[in-house]
């Protein structure tokens, strides 16, 4: 008890005053490695984990320098996504610039690629062969496609039958196959077994691929095919999909033979366990995953192609220094989502301004929010509040859950309202974008 | 369509604070008990940085320091009174119309959700500083 | 302070290496020093006084799993599959679970190797272990911890219809490199009801499971498996045939009471 409250005060005035630190680094970036800086931190990612925690560890402590890289200049968020593709949202509202981190804020924005960890030497490698060193590295890299582990979907076959699991070219290419598709055609999904990223994705995107159908091709159907028996949000979902789609959306999960084994892209069919062919008019095959990339240059992700991470602060179990967050750690019981990568960015920056002054880091905290958006006026969500229980992440008995089934049609209204919101805010949190009035 | 503007009257800290139920009342007396200077005990101190550690989550819906003023209320400034009595009854299942906030105001002992309540009141409602 | 571009890779992965942290015990011992079957009374009744080679059994299953009611696990028996010496049976069993036996498998060398995946229900975070049998008598050993976590964001969709209660499914081998064991998959649709769930009036459910299942190749024993309550709905089972046999496949899944379903499939594989 004495020591973290001695951790506090000391942290307090490492902290500084928030507007003044902030006066500082508006006047020019605070000297590389200055003798005042308390450390450097590198991070890697510009999404919802990477952007959140370069724009909080300036908000709690201005004077450590912060170096945020991510290739693109604009970042397209995944969430919502599924809406662009359901008529309900322009692509361009979905992407944010790192202007206000580096403006307001003080980060260091590189737009260059990581290609490489140098543990040791506490460098980053960038393409180009540019370095970045560091005192402490935060990875929020996302994911990876485990290309070809199922069979026949490789990348060459994902440029005829799209993933759309990151946003950008192949979100494009699959609204221009649904646009192009003919009234009374079937669009099929391909659900990957857990853990992926957003589980309630694939399931918000086939209730959107319904509305645009719905609206534009109503003699269309939608086939679920899925490797699991059970998913986020069931009941609600297959609510939804009744109330507002009839029985335009079929799901067959794993044990009614859902589970895909192979795809043939050029014939945009697929082969289920047992053996039934199914043939797709527009084929969104969302495969198996693991950790972006750069986990495993820095050796941080296990023999499941995900990183563990010690629960308190999400430093790597494996390798010291080197904290990860968002998708691509192990962190069940809580989602793959933005959301998460939003609130453990901000648990880690205390935990690693912390560690850099000698702390204990402070008793972590976590909350997750997931909106699913059914139809314009039906939105859904499922909650989580966590904390560490014996040295394990778990959620907090009593807390969270799902919305209720049967729920009048206003709660359903204003949960897609606050869906709406919710994209407004965290866009605001992560890269301090304004909503449009 | 906000979910605000729920009762503060007959609320636990209204009651602590001696009050019959006037929100702008609560309003004055709250602001005076804020600015009355940085004494904490160092029960209260933990508390008060468990509560910022609390709140930073709040921000991914209601704005960086519950700033953004959308369908979803901002935070930053409220009275506390009203805050705390309002996050109370959603972890009673006492606010009507509510969706998500009673699932995770239930993650939460009542003293958090005060002290919670205390942190946003203590903001300024303006820009992020 | 740039790196030189000829620094490569290699050195910088292997020092990333040097910085790895090498956490836990070796998998059979846990922190009490016992192996894990060793507190399990079906297990040392089963062994009756033998010491089992440990870490011979390897056991896949995810490391944490967010769906107690049906997790994934491949148990492969490092083991010869030749009529001199195979491997017999394999036991399975879940420490934490309420009753821990949760299946055996009968092997005969036409299995080809000793590895199934099926799917069963962990009643919250503990030990699998396997033991095995060979024909000579010795017993192997293996076990892997499983941490399950709950989560809200799993909720049932009670979406399970009658429609398809006890259809059975079969995949014959096929495209399987030559020489190799080719692989069966096989389920049905059951509700494996453990008789520990209520009806909504608090009433309990009756148990009513698969008991038995069998498979026979040209009606010579192929593999036999008893399952246990602790055995997902729908049960799965994937095993396998050794190379160059044809014929036809028969599949049995019993009730008990001879209650059960058929089907049969066409295995053809190479040499």
């Amino acid at each position: 008890m004495d020591t973290t409250r001695m951790n506090r005060r000391r942290a307090l005035k490492l902290m500084g005053a928030a507007g003044a630190g902030t006066l500082l680094a508006a006047c020019g970036f605070p000297a590389f490695a200055g003798r005042s800086s308390p450390g450097r931190v590198a991070i890697v990612g510009g999404g919802f984990g990477g952007a959140t925690a370069a724009k909080y560890i300036k908000r709690f402590a201005p004077s450590v320098d912060v170096m945020l890289v991510e290739p693109r200049e604009r970042f397209y968020t995944c969430p919502f996504t599924n809406l662009y593709l359901g008529g309900m949202r322009d692509f361009e509202s979905l992407g944010h610039d790192y202007r206000e981190l580096r403006d307001r804020y003080g980060v260091r924005v590189i737009h260059a690629m990581a290609e490489d960890v140098d543990v040791p030497g506490r460098r980053l490698i960038l393409a180009g062969g540019e370095t970045v060193s560091w005192d402490r590295l935060i990875l929020s890299p996302g994911i990876d496609f485990r290309w070809g582990e199922l069979e026949g979907y490789d990348r060459a076959a994902s440029e005829k039958a799209p993933h759309a699991w990151k946003a950008g070219s192949q979100t494009h290419l699959l609204r221009r196959q649904l646009e192009e598709m003919e009234d009374g055609g079937t669009f099929i999904l391909v659900a990957p077994d857990d853990p992926f990223r957003c589980p309630p994705g694939p399931y918000e995107r086939v209730s959107m691929v319904a509305n645009y159908f719905k609206n534009h091709k109503p003699r269309s159907k939608v086939l679920l095919l899925d490797a699991k028996d059970n998913f986020s949000k069931q009941g609600l979902f297959m609510e939804g999909w009744r109330e507002n789609y009839g029985d335009m959306i079929e799901w067959v999960g794993r044990s009614g033979d859902g589970r895909v084994i192979r795809v043939d892209a050029d014939a945009l069919e697929v082969e289920t366990e047992f053996g039934e062919i199914h043939r797709a008019s527009v084929l969104n095959v969302v495969p198996p995953q693991k950790a972006g990339f750069i986990a495993d240059r820095a050796g941080v992700a296990d023999e499941s192609g995900w990183v563990p991470v010690n629960p308190r602060t999400f430093e790597s179990r494996q390798v010291n220094g080197v904290y990860v967050i968002g998708d691509a750690t192990q962190a069940a019981p809580m989602p793959k989502s933005g959301f998460v990568a939003n609130t453990q960015a901000k648990v880690t920056a205390r935990a690693v301004i912390a560690d850099l002054a000698g702390d204990a880091p402070p008793e972590p905290h976590w909350v997750n929010t997931c909106y699913s958006v059914i139809a314009p006026d039906w939105g859904i969500t499922v909650a989580g509040v966590y904390e560490v229980h014996d040295g394990e992440l778990r959620e907090v008995p009593g807390s969270g859950g799902v919305s209720p089934m049967d729920a009048s049609p206003d709660f359903r209204r204003r949960e897609a309202r606050f869906a709406e919101a919710w994209y407004a805010a965290i866009a605001e949190d992560t890269w301090g974008t304004r909503p449009a009035v | 369509m906000k979910s605000y503007g729920g009762k503060t009257c007959g609320s636990r800290k209204a009651r602590i604070l001696g009050l019959s139920g006037c929100v702008a009342f609560a309003c004055v007396i709250v602001a005076a008990l804020a600015s009355s200077g940085p004494e904490v005990s160092e029960d209260g101190d933990l508390l008060a940085e468990r509560a910022e550690v609390i709140a930073q989550s709040c921000a991914a819906c209601h704005g960086t320091g519950g700033r953004l003023d959308t369908a979803i209320p901002s935070l930053a400034g409220q009275p506390a009174a009203v805050l705390s009595a309002q996050l109370l009854a959603f972890k009673r299942d006492q606010m009507p119309g509510a969706t998500v906030m009673p699932r995770l105001a239930r993650g939460y002992s009542d003293e958090e959700l005060e002290a919670v309540a205390n942190y946003f009141a203590s903001l300024t409602p303006d820009a992020d500083e | 302070m740039d790196l030189p571009r000829h620094f490569s890779r290699g050195i910088l992965t292997a020092a990333a290496g040097f910085a790895l942290l090498v956490l836990g015990a070796p998998s059979w011992v846990n922190a009490q020093g016992r192996a894990a079957w060793e507190r399990i009374d079906a297990a040392t009744e089963l062994l009756d006084g033998a010491t089992p080679r440990a870490g011979s059994i390897r056991l896949d299953l995810p490391a944490v799993t967010q769906d107690g009611s049906s997790v994934p696990v491949t148990v492969e028996v490092d083991h010869p599959m030749n009529p001199d010496d195979h491997v017999e049976a394999l036991y399975l069993f879940a420490a934490g679970n309420p009753s821990p036996e949760v299946a055996e498998i009968h092997f005969t060398p036409l299995a080809g190797k000793a590895r199934i995946t099926t799917r069963i229900r962990l009643d919250g975070s503990q030990t699998v272990v396997a033991l095995a049998r060979t024909n000579r008598g010795e017993w192997l050993a293996g076990q892997r911890d499983v941490r399950v976590t709950v989560s809200g964001c799993l909720s049932q969709g009670n979406s399970s219809d009658n429609s398809d209660f006890m259809q059975a499914r079969v995949r014959p081998p096929s495209r399987m490199a030559p020489g190799e064991p080719g692989e069966v998959r096989t389920l049905i649709n059951h509700p494996m009801e453990t008789g520990l769930r209520k009806n909504p009036d608090g009433s309990l459910i009756p148990e009513r499971i698969i008991e038995e299942f069998r498979a026979e190749l040209d009606g010579e024993k192929l593999l036999a498996a008893r399952f246990h309550r602790a055995v997902s709905a729908n049960p799965y089972l994937l095993f396998f045939v050794a190379p160059g046999r044809h014929g036809e496949l028969a599949l049995r899944w019993e009730e008990g009471e001879g209650a059960g379903e058929s089907a049969t499939a066409t295995a053809s594989i190479p040499d």
